[in-house]
């Protein structure tokens, strides 16, 4: 059995096909044509979004693969941009990376943020306890809260969209991020059962269990 | 050297003064030698709860002021005497009459007389709430379990983290355990897991308490009653002792009936 270099995953975006740093392109084809003709039918009339583990394929092979995936009822979403993982930064670059960017700092704030306080800053938080209601947590960047997150925060406030909030238990009177607002629904809702993380998705604030990135 | 215990809430009407009044009988019947400072100037209570308030002469401001000494301003009580004294709020002035300085300094001066000094603070967290903390080692948090309660008991722990008083505890009052029980009131869990400090004991809802309130007799002293019996087990924390917790939740009325057959009984 070959190693698996191609993988079709649903999130919640939509199919995502991703494929191994260092596949050989004949074999991601193979395989591909293979796990769709497995499934038939099953993803036919799907919009499918390609992820590279690492950049090497050149736009031939994409349209190789573009055809491939609608030969079986799908479509390529080319609009998007190509999730690309960058590769491991070698030691020499991980310590140049280790200084920070300007308002890429991370302010750590070990105690609980109570009714009242609160924390503005230029970069990222880390709250290591729980932000109460009444409390106020803003930041550039993003926020991770280790533990309750219930009163008011806002990530990326110079409107960075791609700002994130994350807590053990995300039960916000308010969710900002850039220039969106949500707000908790009035009626009570069940506690999380665990990490959540709230990001902006299709204009809107999204909260989805967390698993580890990239999912 | 005494210890001076700030009894604070920010929200109003949770039970400071009721519970000021009852553990400074609680702990004069315990032997110790106790004072009691009403910091709610222009809005005094803790003179009535006690049944005092036909005995003020002088008041708090007097002393701040110079216009007679500590010893001269302090209200013996009925039934404790030397061993519980009220130094009553002035009813005619307003809380900006006092400064923080001026109660630091009289705080140091009670402090060298009484094992306990509890200072009754004003609602709120403005002038009156910085005076009474001013002067205080440790402070005392009275909530009811109601979420607008414990939202300004959560506030009051965050403006006492910026003075000296780091370790407040929590006093969880007007528990009702059926309501508890029908999910219809927060429980102790509840509280606990917002405020995060620790519990220093928990009140009953109990209606004997409206009754000595209004007779100006603190129901600490009625051995029959449940929150009576709640004010006599914090006493015997703040002294140290290690008390469990009351079960308010297991008891039924049988059980409720026997125990008062009991107690009466031990009355007698």
């Amino acid at each position: 059995m070959n190693k698996d270099v191609c993988r079709i995953k649903g999130s919640r975006r939509g199919l995502v096909i991703t494929i191994s740093a260092g596949a050989d392109f004949a074999e991601v084809l193979r395989q591909l044509q293979e796990k769709l003709s497995a499934a038939e039918g099953f993803f036919a009339g799907a919009e499918v979004k390609l992820a590279f583990e690492d950049g090497q394929f050149s736009k031939e092979q994409v349209d190789a693969l573009a055809e491939l995936i609608s030969a079986f009822g799908m479509s390529l979403d080319r609009a998007q941009p190509v999730t690309r993982y960058s590769p491991a930064p070698s030691v020499g670059e991980a310590y140049k990376e280790a200084e920070p960017a300007a308002g890429e700092e991370t302010l750590l704030v070990r105690r609980t943020l109570r009714s009242g306080q609160k924390i503005h800053y230029d970069g990222n938080i880390v709250v290591m306890g729980d932000v109460n209601p009444g409390a106020e947590v803003a930041c550039t960047g993003d926020i991770v809260v280790l533990g309750s997150l219930r009163g008011v925060a806002h990530a990326g406030i110079a409107d960075r969209v791609d700002a994130m909030v994350f807590a053990f238990r995300l039960e916000p009177t308010q969710l900002r991020i850039a220039h969106y607002i949500s707000r908790s629904p009035d009626e009570k809702q069940p506690q999380p059962l665990g990490p959540e993380v709230a990001r902006v998705v299709d204009n809107m604030i999204q909260i989805s269990p967390y698993t580890h990135w990239g999912s | 050297m005494g210890k001076v215990i700030v009894i604070t809430s920010g929200k109003g009407g949770v039970g400071k003064t009721t519970t000021t009044a009852n553990l400074g009988h609680g702990l004069a019947a315990l032997g110790r030698k106790v004072c009691l400072v009403d910091a709610d100037i222009g809005l005094r209570n803790l003179d009535v709860v006690l049944g005092l308030e036909n005995r003020i002469v002088y008041h708090l401001l007097d002393v701040v002021e110079g216009n007679c000494t500590v010893s001269k301003a302090l209200i013996r009580d009925k039934q404790h005497g030397e061993n519980l004294v009220l130094l009553a709020a002035a009813q005619t002035r307003e809380k900006d009459a006092v400064n923080p300085d001026q109660m630091r300094d009289l705080m140091k001066v009670l402090r060298k007389e009484y094992d306990y000094v509890l200072v009754d603070c004003p609602a709120g967290i403005e002038q009156g709430f910085r005076n009474a903390v001013a002067g205080a080692d440790q402070a005392i948090l009275v909530t009811t379990p109601e979420v607008s309660a414990v939202r300004d008991a959560d506030r009051i722990v965050g403006l006492l983290e910026a003075t000296e008083l780091h370790d407040p505890q929590v006093i969880i009052n007007r528990i009702r355990p059926d309501m508890v029980r029908r999910g219809d009131m927060l429980d102790i869990s509840d509280v606990d897991d917002f405020l995060r400090i620790p519990i220093l004991g928990i009140v009953p809802d109990d209606e004997s308490i409206i009754v000595s309130t209004n007779r100006g007799e603190p129901v600490v002293n009625d051995q029959r009653s449940r929150s009576g019996q709640a004010y006599r087990n914090i006493c015997r924390r703040l002294e140290g002792q290690e008390v469990p917790f009351m079960d308010l939740q297991g008891e039924n009325f049988m059980q409720r009936l026997l125990r008062r057959i009991r107690v009466g009984a031990a009355n007698r």
